[in-house]
């Protein structure tokens, strides 16, 4: 309101605002009073504009109709402007994320490269140190059980502690809100001690029957 | 000292003066690079305070305030108290659209100390509207001094059908329908 004001009567409505004293906010009812300003204030701004006729650019139609004609021009260029602007932001968000697709792509063609090959050294040292028990306990030979890895799942090739290891780090990865995997026969038992035994392997504290994977790296 | 007054001086031509209270004068500064950056029509002045009431001995100096922006930092506690203190300094007619809140470091939340209830009682006490801005990010600084910029414009008068009255309760009626 003032500022309208002002413009109107700039010198006489100084000097009246210049006599009235400063006055804060009292501490209670602070907003209150302070609602009550507004009020005024709104009202008189209220009283201001109710007075006022606005200006009339023009009541020749052609006249009209041309600015009205220029205005939309300059509306249409700017949106035009943030179109394109908005088009190429969408275009280099779409190559960087096609980028980033490829980036990690190549992260894991290497990375199961490598599952690939550790699984493969893992193998060729278990059948060196653990080879495959048979019947009569003496062990296989070396490229049999390698070829039992290549071969799909039987009763048999589950006895392999490989296997069993396999098994306890796909149950990591998969659930590991849940790493636990309940012994069946199929496991041979003497692998089971030895992964509990050297500290590969961690029996549940409350079920016997159920073991998990341990950071026995670490 | 007296307090500051929206009305107590006459406004110079084509011109507008900010006053930013606050108690981290590294973020007044930044926000007022900031601001002087800005493209602008009028001739502007920033007055940096770390609170009120301003010092009486160079009042004569000063420019008629066209809006003050109390700046409250979202990881101090004190910089909430300080603006708390500060607006018993203020002159009521400024309430009427020409002062907002400014809560900076609103990018790290985690090491929040002021409560938003606060800040926002503190709207709703005093009618005036808060932003919210993170001065540390280019982008929205640049952002943040735009607004204030236009606000000073709109408060100074230069806006011409626009009082600051019926702007910050334009702002308000935004504000009210956030839950």
């Amino acid at each position: 309101m003032f500022s309208v004001l002002f413009s109107l009567f700039p010198t006489k409505c100084q000097s009246k605002l210049t006599l009235l004293g400063t006055e804060t906010l009292p501490e209670s009812d602070a907003k209150l009073s302070l609602l009550m300003m507004r009020v005024k204030a709104l009202t008189a701004e209220y009283n201001l504009w109710q007075k006022r006729s606005p200006e009339i650019i023009s009541t020749n139609p052609d006249v009209l109709v041309a600015l009205g004609k220029e205005e939309l021009q300059k509306v249409k260029n700017d949106l035009e402007m943030v179109l394109s602007t908005v088009q190429s932001k969408n275009k280099k968000l779409r190559e960087d994320l096609k980028r980033a697709f490829q980036e990690l792509k190549n992260k894991m063609l290497k990375l199961r490269t490598y599952k690939e090959e550790l699984l493969n050294a893992l193998g060729e040292f278990l059948e060196e140190h653990f080879p495959l028990p048979e019947e009569d306990g003496s062990a296989k030979k070396k490229k049999k059980v390698r070829s039992f890895f290549r071969k799909d799942c039987s009763v048999h090739i589950l006895n392999l502690m490989l296997l069993v290891f396999q098994i306890l780090i796909n149950k990591l990865m998969s659930t590991p809100h849940e790493p636990y995997l309940t012994i069946s026969d199929s496991f041979w038992p003497p692998y089971i001690e030895l992964l509990l035994r050297y500290g590969i392997a961690l029996r549940h504290p409350e079920d016997p029957n159920r073991i998990r994977l341990e950071a026995f790296h670490q | 000292m007296a307090a500051v007054r929206p009305f107590g001086k006459l406004p110079a031509l084509n011109s507008a003066a900010l006053l930013l209270v606050g108690s981290d004068e590294g973020a007044q500064q930044q926000l007022a690079e900031a601001i002087l950056k800005e493209k602008k029509s009028f001739k502007i002045s920033i007055h940096l305070a770390t609170s009120l009431p301003l010092p009486s001995e160079r009042d004569h100096l000063r420019p008629r305030i066209d809006l003050i922006a109390f700046m409250i930092d979202i990881k101090s506690k004190y910089s909430l108290k300080n603006v708390e203190a500060s607006l018993a300094h203020v002159d009521a007619s400024f309430f009427l659209g020409k002062v907002c809140f400014l809560v900076t470091g609103v990018g790290r939340v985690n090491y929040c100390s002021v409560e938003t209830n606060a800040v926002w009682k503190l709207r709703d006490v005093y009618c005036s509207p808060v932003l919210y801005c993170e001065l540390e990010l280019e982008g929205i600084r640049v952002a943040t001094a735009q607004r204030l910029l236009r606000m000073l414009q709109i408060c100074a008068g230069h806006v011409p059908g626009v009082s600051a009255l019926s702007f910050g309760s334009l702002m308000r009626n935004s504000e009210d329908e956030q839950p």
